[in-house]
C-alpha cells in the first residue's frame, strides 16, 4: 500500500538511507533511541486507520479513554491494595485506610517474616524456593518436550501421527480437575506423595505447547532447509539443534513463558499431592496461611499473607513486563483461533 | 526400490518414521501421567473400602452414589449458572476493549493493554486472598465504598452475594487475557476490507458488527470453549473464599470442591474416583457442546 | 469541467521520508487517467491520498471546484478497488455488492435492480451466492468492480487491480476494466507499474519517479516526446538504448561522437542540439528504430540473438558509455562477475531475416530523425 519502504528499488532504499534521522549508530545515544522510540511509534499510528475515518462523534474518544481509565483502575486496585497493606502491622491492615500508608512502617519487619517458620505452618522462603524449581524444572521440561514433538508432529509424517496429533489435542478437552485426581490416587498407592517429580513430571505434559510449536514449526522451518541439510549428510538430532530449533526460538521463549507461568500459578495439583508444608510451593502455602489466619487466631499471619502475596506475584509481573515481546505470542494463541 | 503405502519410497517412509522419536518423550509422559492415572481412577471407582470387610469390587455403585447425590447435582447447576454469567459478561467486556484498541479510539492503547493483562501473572490464590481483604465484610474497602454510595451493611461474602463477588473476581483475573486474544484477531482483520468499508460510507458500530465481529468468530468460539471447561471446573476463588467465611461457601459448593472434600476431608478415595470419571464426563460434554453449537451457528472457518 | 484536480499535492512520513513531491494533476469528466511507476514512486500514496484514506501533507484536492482534503471519505463518492481486492470475506457475492448500497438504506426492489444490471455487466450472474473464497482471482477482481458500478460514483480509484492476476488474464482483463469505466462514465484514477498497462489503457499517462511527476502526457507523445530519459527509458519495452555522446564538428558538418564512432547529422537535427556544440549530451534511440544498414552505419558486435518468429533481438555492444539507469544495471551485471566486455550495452528488435549471428558483427542504420537527445546533467529531453 504505502510504495515508500523502497521494497527492492535501490535508488528508494538509497535515498531514504540518506535521509536524516535513519542513520544506524543511533542506537547508542539516549536522544537517539527515543527519537526512534517516537518515529516507531509514529510508524505504528500512520499504519493503523486514522480515527477520524470512522466519523465518530466529538468526546468519543475522551468517554472511551475514561473507560479504559476505569477498567485499568479496577485492575490495579487490588495490586495497589496489597503494595500499600504489605507496609503495614497487623492490626493496621483492619483498621487504617485500606489505600494509604500508615504509621508504623512495617514493611522490613513483615519481610523478615517470610524468612521464619511461623507456627510451623512453613516458611515462606521454602515455598518460593519450591516454586521456583518447580516452575522452572516443569517450564523448562514442557517447552523442551513440546519443542520435540512439535517438531516431529510438524515436519514428519510417520504412521499414526495424524491420529496421535488429534489425540493430543483433544486432550484439552478434558478437564484438568478430573485428571488431577486421578493422579493423586495413583501417586497415594504408589508412595509418590509428596514427592518433587510427582509434581514436576506431570507439568512437563503440555498438549498447548505442542500445538503452539507445531503451528510455529510450521510457519518459520521451510522443509527444504531440512530436506538441504538432509543432502548434506546430517543426522536427524543435529539438523533437529543446529538447523531447526534457532528458527523456532520465539515460539520456544512463547511456550516457555507459558509453561513456567502455569506451573508457577497452578494451585490444585500441588494442594493435592503434598501433605507436608517444606514441599508446598507458593500457592498451596499462601493458602493454608489464609485459612489458618481465620481460624488459628494467630493474627500474625494476616500480614504475612499480605506480604507473601506481593512478593508472590512480583517475579511474574517483572517477566511479563520485560519480556513483553514474547506476549505478541498472543499472536501465537491468535493464530489458535484463526 | 519398492514403494510403500501412498507410493512413497521407502527411504522416505523410514526417514518419516524417524520422526516417532521426537515425538516418543511426550507420548511416554502422556501414558505415564494421563492415560495410567484414568485407567486407575476407573479401576478404583469400582470399588469400596469398607471399614468392616475391606475393599470389594462394587461395580456401578460408587456412580450411582454420586448421580444420586443432590449435592453433586446442586453444585453442578451453581457452576452452570455461574458460567452463563462470567463467561457473557466477560467476553463483552474484553470484546469491547479489544475493538476500541484494535481502533485505536482511545488514547494510550498500549499501556491499558499491558494493565489490563497484569492479572493473568497473579496466581488464582493470590488474586482471591486479595479480593477477599477487599471485600471483607467488616473492615474491606469495597464494603466502605459501599456503605459510601448508600449501600450500607453489604456483606459481600453472604450466600446471596458470594457467587456475584466470585465472578467479579473471575473476571478480574481473566478479562486482560480474553482481551490480548481478541486485539490479536481483530488486528488480523485486513486493513484495505476496512477502508473498503469505509469508502462505502458504513458506520462505525456496522463496520464492528457486520465485518469485524463475524471475521474474529472463531477466536470468539475458542474462547467460549476454554472459558467453559474452566468455569466449570471452579474451585480456587471459592475455596480461599470460605478460609474468609465458612458460612456461604459449602464443601460442595462446585464439582471440584466436592471432589476435593470426597478425597481428602472425607476420605472416600473410591467414592471421588467416581466424581471425578463422572466430572470429567459431564465437562466435556457440555464444552464440545459449546463448541458445536457455535459451529452450527457461526462460520468455524 | 475537471473532475479530479490535483495541486502541489505532497505527502511527508512522520518518518521524514518524501512519499510525494507537489503533484500537479488534472483528471477531466469521464477521463481515464494512469499514474505510472517504479514501485516507491508515489503512486499508491497519491490514490490513497485522492481516495482520503491517508492525510495531505500539504497541497490540495479537488473534486470539481469543491477542495475536499478535509472531506471524509465516506463522502467524496469515491469508489476504489484495492490491490488485493478487499472482498468482505464472510459475505456472498450478492451481499458484497449490495453493502455499500444497505449502508445508504437504499429499499430491497432498487438494491436488487442495481445488483442485478452490474452482475450483468461484469458476467456474475451465476455466482452471486459464492464466498469470496470460493472465486479465482479474475472473478474476485470483477466483484471489486461490481462493488464500485453499483455505487455510482463521480470517481472511480483503482490500485493495481491487475497485478495479482496472471499475464494470460491481466490482458484479458484490461479490456473489462475499460468497459466498465465505459459504463460508469466516472472520472477514472488507475495506478500501475506495469507501462504497457499504462499505453494501452490510458487516456493519458503521468509517469511518476521518486514521487516526483516526470511527465503527463497522451501515450503517444511520452512514446514519440519523452521529457527525459527516465520517462525515455521507462516507456517502450524493450527499452531505448541511450548512451553518453558528444557534439563535434568535423569539417563543417555537426557530428555525433558516440564512442570510437561518428553519425553525421543533418542541419534540422543539428540545429536542434546547436546549443551543445563542443560538449556532452546523452543520446538515444529505440531498439525498433534500428536497422541493418547495406552502407556505413553504427558498428556493433553481437553478442546474443534471440529468435521470436516475427522479429530477432539482438542484444550487441557498441564501445559506448550507457547513461542514466541503464548505467545502473551495467554496474550490476559488472558487480554479478560478467565480463563487462561481454556485457551487452544495447538491443535492436530486427527483421527476421537480417541474418544476424551472435559472435558477429552488424552495421546499423541510424535514421537521425529518430534519435532522441537529452541533456547529460538534467536529464531533460533537448530540442523537441
Amino acid at each position: 500500500m504505502t510504495d515508500v519502504k523502497g521494497r527492492g528499488d535501490p535508488a528508494a532504499s538509497q535515498r531514504a538511507a540518506a535521509l536524516p534521522g535513519l542513520r544506524s549508530d543511533e542506537g547508542a545515544t539516549r536522544e537517539g533511541r527515543a527519537a526512534k522510540a517516537a518515529r516507531r511509534r509514529a510508524a505504528e499510528t500512520e499504519s493503523t486507520i486514522p480515527v477520524e475515518l470512522y466519523g465518530l462523534r466529538r468526546g468519543t474518544v475522551t468517554l472511551l479513554t475514561t473507560l479504559a481509565f476505569l477498567f485499568a483502575i479496577f485492575t490495579l486496585v487490588p495490586i495497589a491494595w496489597i503494595v500499600i497493606n504489605s507496609t503495614k502491622t497487623q492490626a493496621n491492615i483492619f483498621e487504617t485506610f485500606g489505600f494509604w500508608f500508615a504509621r508504623p512502617f512495617s514493611f522490613f519487619h513483615n519481610f523478615s517474616l517470610l524468612f521464619q517458620n511461623v507456627d510451623g505452618y512453613g516458611t515462606y522462603i521454602q515455598w518460593f524456593g519450591n516454586t521456583a524449581l518447580y516452575a522452572v524444572l516443569g517450564g523448562a521440561g514442557a517447552t523442551a518436550l513440546s519443542a520435540f514433538a512439535g517438531y516431529g508432529f510438524a515436519r514428519f509424517s510417520f504412521r499414526g501421527s495424524k491420529v496421535l496429533f488429534y489425540l493430543t489435542i483433544a486432550a484439552l478437552l478434558v478437564p484438568i480437575t478430573a485428571l488431577t485426581l486421578p493422579l493423586y490416587l495413583t501417586y497415594a498407592k504408589a508412595h509418590l506423595i509428596n514427592s518433587l517429580w510427582g509434581m514436576v513430571l506431570p507439568s512437563m505434559i503440555s498438549p498447548v505447547g505442542i500445538y503452539l510449536m507445531r503451528v510455529y514449526v510450521d510457519i518459520s522451518v521451510p522443509r527444504e532447509l531440512i530436506d538441504a541439510a538432509r543432502l548434506d549428510g546430517a543426522g536427524e538430532t543435529r539438523i533437529f539443534f543446529r538447523v531447526a530449533l534457532p528458527l523456532m526460538v520465539p515460539g520456544f521463549m512463547t511456550v516457555l513463558l507459558i509453561s513456567v507461568v502455569a506451573v508457577w500459578n497452578n494451585y490444585f495439583l500441588p494442594l493435592l499431592i503434598f501433605n507436608i508444608n517444606t514441599r508446598y510451593p507458593l500457592t498451596v502455602g499462601l493458602g493454608l496461611w489464609s485459612e489458618r489466619a481465620q481460624n488459628s487466631g494467630n493474627a500474625q499471619l494476616f500480614p504475612m499473607v499480605v506480604i507473601g502475596g506481593l512478593v508472590t506475584i512480583i517475579p511474574l509481573i517483572a517477566l511479563f513486563l520485560i519480556l513483553q515481546r514474547y506476549w505478541r505470542g498472543g499472536l501465537l494463541l491468535g493464530s489458535i483461533a484463526n | 526400490m519398492f514403494t510403500g503405502r501412498r507410493g512413497r519410497s521407502a527411504w522416505i517412509q523410514r526417514r518419516d518414521r524417524r520422526g516417532i522419536w521426537f515425538v516418543v518423550p511426550f507420548l511416554v509422559g502422556f501414558v505415564l501421567f494421563m492415560i495410567v492415572p484414568l485407567g486407575y481412577a476407573i479401576y478404583t471407582s469400582l470399588y469400596t473400602s469398607k471399614i468392616i470387610g475391606g475393599t470389594v469390587f462394587s461395580g456401578a455403585s460408587n456412580y450411582t452414589q454420586t448421580l444420586q447425590s443432590s449435592q453433586f447435582w446442586s453444585g453442578v447447576v451453581r457452576v452452570i449458572i455461574y458460567a452463563c454469567i462470567q463467561i457473557p459478561v466477560m467476553l463483552v467486556i474484553a470484546f469491547f476493549f479489544a475493538t476500541v484498541f484494535d481502533l485505536g479510539v482511545a488514547k494510550f492503547g498500549r499501556t491499558f493493554r499491558t494493565i489490563f493483562f497484569i492479572p493473568f501473572a497473579v496466581p488464582a490464590v493470590v488474586g482471591a486472598v486479595m479480593w477477599s481483604f477487599l471485600l471483607e465484610p467488616q473492615f474491606g474497602p469495597m464494603v466502605h465504598l459501599a456503605n459510601a454510595f448508600g449501600f450500607s451493611g453489604t456483606n459481600f461474602f453472604s450466600p446471596s452475594l458470594i457467587l456475584p463477588s466470585i465472578i467479579v473476581i473471575v473476571i478480574w483475573e481473566w478479562t486482560g487475557y480474553n482481551m490480548v486474544i481478541l486485539y490479536t484477531a481483530l488486528k488480523s482483520v485486513p486493513r484495505d476490507v476496512v477502508e473498503a468499508a469505509i469508502l462505502d460510507d458504513t458506520p462505525l458500530w456496522r463496520i464492528i458488527v457486520r465485518i469485524k465481529l463475524p471475521l474474529v468468530r472463531p477466536a470468539i468460539v475458542m474462547l467460549v470453549f476454554l472459558n467453559t471447561i474452566g468455569a466449570l471446573q471452579l474451585f480456587t476463588e471459592p475455596l480461599i473464599l470460605s478460609y474468609f467465611e465458612t458460612g456461604s461457601v459449602s464443601a460442595n459448593y462446585t464439582p471440584t470442591l466436592y471432589l476435593y472434600n470426597t478425597a481428602i476431608a472425607a476420605d472416600q478415595t473410591n467414592l471421588a474416583a467416581a466424581g471425578a470419571v463422572i466430572l470429567g464426563l459431564v465437562i466435556v460434554a457440555i464444552s464440545t457442546a459449546s463448541l458445536l453449537f457455535r459451529r452450527r451457528r457461526g462460520e468455524f472457518s | 469541467m475537471a473532475a479530479i484536480s490535483l495541486s502541489g499535492l505532497t505527502k511527508v512520513y512522520a518518518t521524514g521520508v518524501v512519499a510525494l513531491d507537489g503533484l500537479d494533476l488534472v483528471v477531466d469528466d469521464g477521463e481515464f487517467v494512469v499514474l505510472v511507476g517504479p514501485s516507491g514512486c508515489g503512486k499508491t500514496t497519491a490514490l490513497r491520498m485522492v481516495a482520503g484514506l491517508e492525510r495531505v501533507t500539504s497541497g490540495t484536492v479537488s473534486f470539481g471546484d469543491r477542495v475536499v482534503n478535509d472531506v471524509s471519505p465516506r463522502h467524496r463518492d469515491v469508489a476504489m478497488v484495492f490491490q488485493n481486492y478487499a472482498l468482505y470475506p464472510h459475505l456472498s457475492v450478492r451481499e458484497n455488492l449490495g453493502f455499500a448500497l444497505e449502508n445508504k438504506k437504499m429499499e430491497r426492489a432498487e438494491r436488487d435492480r442495481r445488483i442485478r444490471a452490474a452482475a450483468a455487466i461484469l458476467g456474475l450472474q451465476d455466482l452471486l451466492g459464492r464466498k469470496p473464497r470460493q472465486l479465482s482471482g479474475g472473478q474476485r477482481q470483477r466483484v471489486a468492480m461490481g462493488r464500485a458500478i453499483v455505487r455510482s460514483p463521480a470517481v472511480f480509484l483503482m490500485d493495481e487491480p491487475l497485478s495479482n492476476l496472471d499475464a494470460k488474464l491481466r490482458v484479458q482483463m484490461r479490456s473489462e476494466v475499460l468497459r466498465v469505466h465505459r459504463s460508469l462514465q466516472a472520472a477514472t484514477l488507475y495506478v500501475t507499474h506495469d507501462q504497457t498497462e499504462a499505453m494501452t489503457m490510458g487516456d493519458r499517462v503521468a509517469v511518476l519517479q521518486d514521487g516526483v511527476l516526470q511527465q503527463y502526457d497522451t501515450p503517444r507523445s511520452l512514446y514519440a516526446a519523452p521529457a527525459n530519459v527516465f520517462v525515455a527509458t521507462f516507456i517502450g519495452s524493450p527499452a531505448m538504448n541511450v548512451y553518453e555522446a558528444g557534439l563535434e564538428t568535423s569539417g563543417s558538418v555537426p557530428t555525433l561522437v558516440l564512442g570510437s564512432q561518428r553519425l553525421n547529422l543533418p542541419p534540422q537535427i543539428a540545429a536542434r542540439v546547436a546549443a551543445y556544440q563542443g560538449r556532452k549530451l546523452i543520446a538515444g534511440v529505440r531498439p525498433e528504430d534500428l536497422a541493418v544498414s547495406s552502407g556505413p552505419g553504427l558498428v556493433a558486435d553481437v553478442r546474443l540473438v534471440e529468435v521470436l518468429g516475427s522479429e530477432q533481438q539482438v542484444y550487441f555492444s557498441v564501445d559506448a558509455t550507457q547513461a542514466g539507469g541503464a548505467a545502473a544495471a551495467a554496474d550490476e551485471s559488472a558487480q554479478a562477475g560478467i565480463l563487462a566486455a561481454s556485457a551487452p550495452n544495447g538491443m535492436a528488435r530486427l527483421d527476421p531475416r537480417s541474418g544476424v549471428r551472435a559472435g558477429g558483427r552488424v552495421t546499423f542504420a541510424v535514421d537521425p530523425a529518430r534519435l532522441y537527445f537529452f541533456d547529460p546533467d538534467t536529464g531533460r529531453a533537448i530540442g523537441r
